[in-house]
């Protein structure tokens, strides 16, 4: 028999014991999976851990806890359940009752609409979306109960002081077994209530999501309206009798919670592959946000990194995305700018929020559902462009700290192992394996691949013009470069195919070295374009190539981490997850390294050459 | 000794749903049956919207995918029957032994059976759908046609694990005493036939000379 802790003696002792830990137990459950800041899943550990626990115990996670052993089921710490159940303890057996309220932004910020706020990019909106503070800080709130849940111990009238005892009722044992199995099965409930669905998309992308759970704890609530309980569902547990009375647990819940879901409630499948179709090629652009974390890099084009670092020394002050640069951010704001003056020269605008576009496309893929191809292509904004870089701030911060490339560099993307995975959005382990689901079923992609393409297509015919309007004050060499490498490289996604890319990434790490040697192959054409403009100025050349050579990171990288980073990848958390990529970066190009510094070699001596042949002239 | 049974509904799958349709029961089952000390652990399904628990005991998963390989396995040598997997919890009586009996003798004191109906597909052939016409479908119907089939099986699914959840809730007197378990789980078996099987009723027929039926016991 299993044995429960406390000093009771007496039976009803150990009943009203067994009552009262039933209750906190009840309440961390429920709590433990509503609750966003302290997630069931792991995600947010770190925030939990910096959280402050009245009295959670030091004791590790793998330990069990004299806690953990009631009802024999360990439970991750609920700070929010510790101090409400804290509180309840000194009521005498009170009912319970646990409102988990979902507080959303005003009824103009559902998810369709937040579309349009992404595109329009209005200074407020996007403020929102950088802050990773309190999102609903000064908005109006609207406030919903989207479950009630009530605990309530029924006792008889009849169970007096000395009632009970030895009663042909439950025995405290038959209490403690019943309770253990009322429970489980609560525990199995919470995750299949509607509601897990939001709090499960809340923690898996916290930035985006348009509402917050919160949760009262109370004995007596309003109950609610006539009209407001017609939109919710009843279930309700067996009761468990004891001697004394009954133990009953019941809630109410709103069976439909998908309109506040950032994601759609259409079938799962077609949207994980349409999230992992675009990532890697609608955002092609993305990579070089972190790509240049190895400086090493596989670029085949140093001259047009050349070009992005020179802009980058020679640019006194680019635009600055912070409204109000404050002095503690200014390494990381001196990244990002310069990430962005690099990305993004001022008079390329349309392009400035075709890449803001890409980034919330890209950090909720679920709005792809919502996207029509036509979003893909830059529309045309009313907002002033010193905007969009603010905006990008933390999700910048996020990803990598990076230093400058070229737009030319785009044509990592043509590589199809690594930059796919390192540039998607940090995401939860459910989607990374869901992506593999995607591969399974890749009949499904028959029917996305249409639009995917049109979205290709529709990209890919705007890219000239785009980039014809990226630097106008440079001279044409450049810009026909960037242009021809772009679009380059988004035929080459297309002509890979997206699960052919997907099936790279996730079964065969080894074959990368080849599919580098393969895209290197097309830039052959272009890399005369790249070194023309070298003749136009020598000496910012020599200069910016001896610099990148200082900077280089040294060359010692071991290979073999690569397939232990790639195989952790599918399962590792979020946070492991990142660490992860960014030391992929770094660590996968060594030999492209190599390569590179070869290249710069030749480079030398062609300025060399060229430098004598100018001055015997 | 009381002895329930649970006839789950009826589940249509196709083949490559199989796998995450019975974890997905089996481990909710169990985990509603682990009264030992269990340190839970959500998973998300993949194919489906649901998460689903699992006492997070190694021993018990590996068993669990063993037999649904073996389930797995048996639904493509025998394509065109409907299967089933039998759950079965029971506890183990030590007996004296005799001439007839085995010394140990279980008693079962709850069976949950599992119906799936396995689609018939031509194997790995994922283009293909119900119909051999589906070559002249076009993709967007067929999609539409899968979204919808599938969205119907995650509903059912969802029903299903209710249906278990409302069981465990109805039925607790029979569940014994909670042993100082060794493992997580009281001791139980999985099984698996097929309904036109007719060796299946013979291994009951053997099973209830073997042990008594659980109804006979109490």
């Amino acid at each position: 028999m299993a044995t429960y802790k406390g000093n009771t003696h007496s039976e009803p002792a150990k009943m009203e014991q067994i009552i009262t830990e039933f209750f906190a137990k009840s309440l961390h459950i429920i709590l433990e999976s509503r609750c966003a800041y302290v997630s069931s899943r792991n995600y947010s550990g770190e925030q939990f851990l910096s959280s402050p626990s009245p009295s959670s115990s030091s004791s590790s996670s793998s330990s069990f806890r004299p806690r953990d052993k009631w009802f024999n089921l360990a439970l991750r710490d609920c700070p929010a359940a510790l101090e409400n159940i804290d509180f309840w303890r000194q009521s005498n057996l009170e009912p319970m009752i646990v409102d988990v309220v979902l507080n959303q932004r005003p009824s103009n910020w559902d998810p369709l609409n937040n579309r349009g706020i992404v595109r329009n990019l209005s200074g407020k909106e996007r403020y929102y979306y950088g802050s990773d503070s309190d999102e609903f800080g000064c908005e109006t709130k609207s406030e919903k109960v989207v479950e009630r849940w009530f605990l309530q111990y029924e006792s008889k009238k009849s169970c007096g002081g000395n009632g009970g005892k030895r009663s042909n009722c439950t025995s405290s044992h038959s209490l403690y077994k019943k309770s253990i199995l009322l429970l489980r099965s609560l525990y199995v409930t919470v995750r299949l209530l509607p509601a897990y669905k939001l709090f499960r998309d809340l923690i898996s992308s916290a930035q985006i999501c348009s509402y917050n759970l919160g949760h009262r704890v109370s004995s007596f609530v309003e109950p609610f309206t006539r009209r407001e309980e017609a939109d919710m569902q009843r279930f309700v547990f067996t009761p468990v009798e004891t001697s004394c009375g009954r133990l009953c647990l019941s809630v109410l819940y709103r069976s439909s919670v998908s309109d506040v879901s950032s994601e759609p409630s259409t079938p799962m499948s077609p949207q994980f592959i349409q999230e992992y179709v675009g990532s890697p090629m609608a955002e092609p652009l993305k990579r070089f946000s972190s790509g240049p974390v190895s400086q090493s890099s596989p670029s085949s084009s140093p001259f047009g990194r050349r070009h992005s670092w020179s802009y980058d020394l020679y640019r006194a002050s680019p635009p600055s995305a912070n409204p109000s640069p404050s002095p503690t951010y200014s390494d990381s704001h001196a990244a990002i700018s310069k990430q962005l003056s690099n990305r993004l020269p001022p008079a390329g605008l349309p392009r400035h929020l075709h890449d803001e576009t890409h980034d919330i496309h890209m950090k909720n893929p679920s709005y792809d559902e919502y996207w029509p191809s036509p979003a893909f292509s830059p529309s045309p904004s009313p907002s002033p462009p010193t905007h969009v870089p603010g905006s990008q701030l933390s999700k910048v911060l996020l990803r990598s700290e990076s230093a400058p490339l070229n737009i030319p560099t785009s044509r990592l993307s043509s590589i199809p192992s690594l930059p796919n995975n390192q540039m998607m959005p940090p995401s939860p382990p459910m989607k990374a394996t869901r992506l593999i689901v995607s591969k399974r079923d890749a009949h499904m992609g028959l029917y996305h691949t249409s639009s995917t393409v049109d979205k290709l297509f529709s990209f890919s015919r705007d890219e000239p013009g785009k980039m014809s309007n990226v630097k106008p004050s440079s001279n044409n060499s450049s810009k026909s470069y960037s242009r021809n490498s772009s679009r380059l490289s988004f035929q080459d996604d297309y002509d890979d195919g997206p699960f052919v890319v997907d099936d790279d990434d996730m079964i065969d790490p080894g074959s990368r070295p080849s599919s580098f040697d393969q895209t290197r192959h097309p830039s052959g054409p272009f890399d005369p374009d790249g070194v023309f403009p070298v003749k136009k100025s020598q000496d910012a050349a020599v200069g910016a190539l001896v610099r990148m050579l200082k900077k280089a990171p040294p060359l010692r990288q071991d290979i073999s981490v690569n397939s232990h980073l790639l195989n952790q990848f599918s399962e590792e958390p979020l946070k492991e997850l990142s660490v992860a990529t960014s030391e992929l970066i770094s660590s996968k190009t060594t030999a492209d390294a190599l390569e590179e510094l070869r290249g710069y070699k030749e480079m030398k001596d062609l300025l060399l050459k060229q430098g004598g042949n100018i001055s015997s002239e | 000794m009381n002895s329930e049974v649970c006839q789950l509904k009826e589940l249509e799958v196709e083949h490559f749903e199989i796998r995450e349709v019975l974890r997905c029961i089996l481990h909710t089952i169990l985990f509603h049956r682990a009264l030992g000390l269990v340190r839970p652990k959500d998973v998300d399904l993949e194919l489906f919207e649901i998460t689903y628990v699992q006492c997070g005991d190694v021993e018990l998963d590996r068993k669990i995918d063993d037999k649904i390989d073996q389930f797995i396995d048996r639904v493509e040598k025998h394509p065109n029957k409907k299967n089933q997997i039998c759950l079965s919890f029971y506890e183990v009586k030590n007996k004296q032994a005799t001439w007839f009996t085995n010394k140990v003798e279980r008693l079962y004191w709850e069976q949950w059976y599992i119906n799936l109906n396995v689609a018939q597909h031509p194997k790995g052939h994922f283009g293909k759908s119900h119909h051999s016409k589906v070559v002249v479908d076009r993709g967007d119907t067929a999609a539409d046609e899968r979204s919808a089939r599938r969205a119907a099986l995650e509903a059912s699914l969802r029903d299903v694990l209710f249906q278990i959840i409302r069981f465990v809730n109805e039925k607790k007197d029979h569940v014994p005493p909670i042993p100082n378990l060794e493992g997580v789980s009281f001791p139980y078996e999985i099984t698996i036939s097929s309904s036109s099987d007719s060796a299946f009723g013979m291994d009951m027929f053997k099973r209830m000379l073997q042990t008594g039926h659980p109804t006979m016991l109490s």
